[in-house]
């Protein structure tokens, strides 16, 4: 019986990945035991104890490094775990960098290499499209007013407004352009990258990459309706050639390792590329729904089994998210709090 | 493969669109020219079975047809049947 350990267990309106992943796991391998990674008390993962087996309240990754292995240390060498999904931004690069240190320690991952993770960046993404043969919106890279105002100017309204790694705002004026490009820069800090808006279907892949140029899988989507966070909330699964064979394309031309997230714009004749992540989105188990189970496949890989390779899903199947509430005993939280773990 | 062949039709006329995950809905008039339109029916064929199904003349079910074929072609949905 295989332990599997999965962070992002944050199912709020902001959702990590980790509770869609436990619930594929979980349908992959009933069997299977999934212990959740949490940074908070409240994470709602921890009190759905059907999903998840055992919790544990994580350092912050901006703690350090060791102090973050030093957990994964001790849950491995009190509890003993396998392998381990992690799904939020921030501490993927501290897994990635102690991934060698992990698997000394019998605890197996399937993760991107640093350069891939790199890719991510969305400066990097002309570099990728070009290497792809796919477009991306006109993007100008900029650090100060003068030089947002010069690209504006070139680029006209609307335009986008974008962090390097996260937050995207459509701006129909200079004033409010401006003003998103301020709160990116306190949130986050320069440079910013303005950008074109290309009037298409927003579309998105999923996929988990072998790391040898081929995949385990891909799952074209498109959101239908997204929260005021910008978060899915319906969506439906398509079967878009071009978009399917850039996403096939990416995974080949840079031999992916792991899950990634694939965000274009589809045009009647081109592909523009948006964003890669490099892990699984909250909406992961969408895949698992129509039959491709990323996650299970994923961790297959990580503990060497080599997973199933068929992804022929049908295209029309609804995706509908929805709120749910739990009542529990006090005593779950008061564990968890006090001993960090329950 | 025309992009009409690739839509799906339900009888009750909704349409799905398995390139975009757009959908539309479509009254009976509409789905009965649909159909038509996939079965490779000529415009001039389509008025002739309108006018035989319903009750209109020859120049209003052809002033509907254009309509309506402008509007799939609005919504993407006639990119690639140049022979209609």
């Amino acid at each position: 019986m295989y332990r599997v350990a999965v962070s992002g267990i944050n199912a709020v309106d902001n959702p990590g990945p980790g509770v869609g992943i436990a619930k594929s796991l979980k349908k992959g391998n009933r069997e299977l035991r999934v212990f959740g990674l949490a940074y908070d008390a409240m994470e709602p993962g921890i009190y759905m104890d059907w999903l998840i087996d055992k919790s544990f309240i994580m350092p912050y990754p901006s703690e350090g490094e060791e102090l973050f292995l030093n957990r994964l240390l001790y849950i491995k060498e009190k509890y003993g775990f396998d392998a381990v999904i992690p799904a939020l931004d921030a501490e993927l690069l501290l897994f990635i960098k102690g991934a060698q240190y992990l698997e000394n320690l019998g605890i197996k991952t399937f993760l991107p290499t640093q350069e891939q993770f790199n890719l991510r960046g969305k400066d990097k993404l002309p570099e990728v499209a070009e290497r792809i043969g796919v477009k991306v919106p006109k993007t100008v890279v900029v650090t100060s007013y003068e030089e947002l105002s010069k690209a504006v100017s070139e680029l006209g309204f609307p335009v986008m407004i974008k962090g390097i790694f996260y937050k995207a705002y459509k701006a129909q004026n200079m004033a409010q352009a401006t003003a998103y490009f301020n709160s990116i820069v306190s949130e986050w800090g320069y440079p910013i990258i303005v950008q074109e808006v290309v009037s298409g279907e927003e579309m998105n892949v999923v996929g988990v990459g072998d790391g040898e140029g081929g995949h385990f899988g891909l799952v074209g989507i498109k959101k239908l309706w997204i929260t005021s966070l910008g978060k899915i909330w319906t969506g439906v699964t398509v079967k878009n050639e071009k978009l399917l064979e850039a996403a096939e394309g990416f995974v080949s031309a840079y031999s992916w390792r792991g899950a990634f997230e694939f965000e274009c714009i589809a045009t009647d004749s081109d592909i523009y590329l948006i964003e890669i992540n490099p892990r699984f989105p909250a909406w992961v188990y969408f895949s698992t729904g129509v039959g491709v189970n990323l996650p299970y496949r994923l961790l297959q890989a990580a503990l060497g089994v080599e997973p199933e390779r068929s992804w022929d899903y049908e295209a029309g199947k609804l995706y509908v998210r929805y709120t749910d509430d739990l009542v529990t005993d006090m005593d779950r939280f008061q564990k968890i709090v006090t001993s960090g773990e329950v | 493969m025309g992009k009409l062949q690739k839509l799906a039709i339900s009888d009750e006329g909704f349409i799905f669109d398995p390139e975009t995950g757009s959908s539309f809905t479509v009254n009976q008039t509409g789905l009965f020219i649909l159909k038509l339109l996939k079965e490779g029916k000529s415009q001039e064929e389509i008025v002739e079975a309108l006018t035989e199904e319903f009750d209109v003349s020859r120049e209003e079910a052809s002033r509907d047809l254009i309509d309506f074929l402008e509007q799939l072609r609005i919504n993407g949905l006639l990119r690639e049947e140049k022979n209609v």
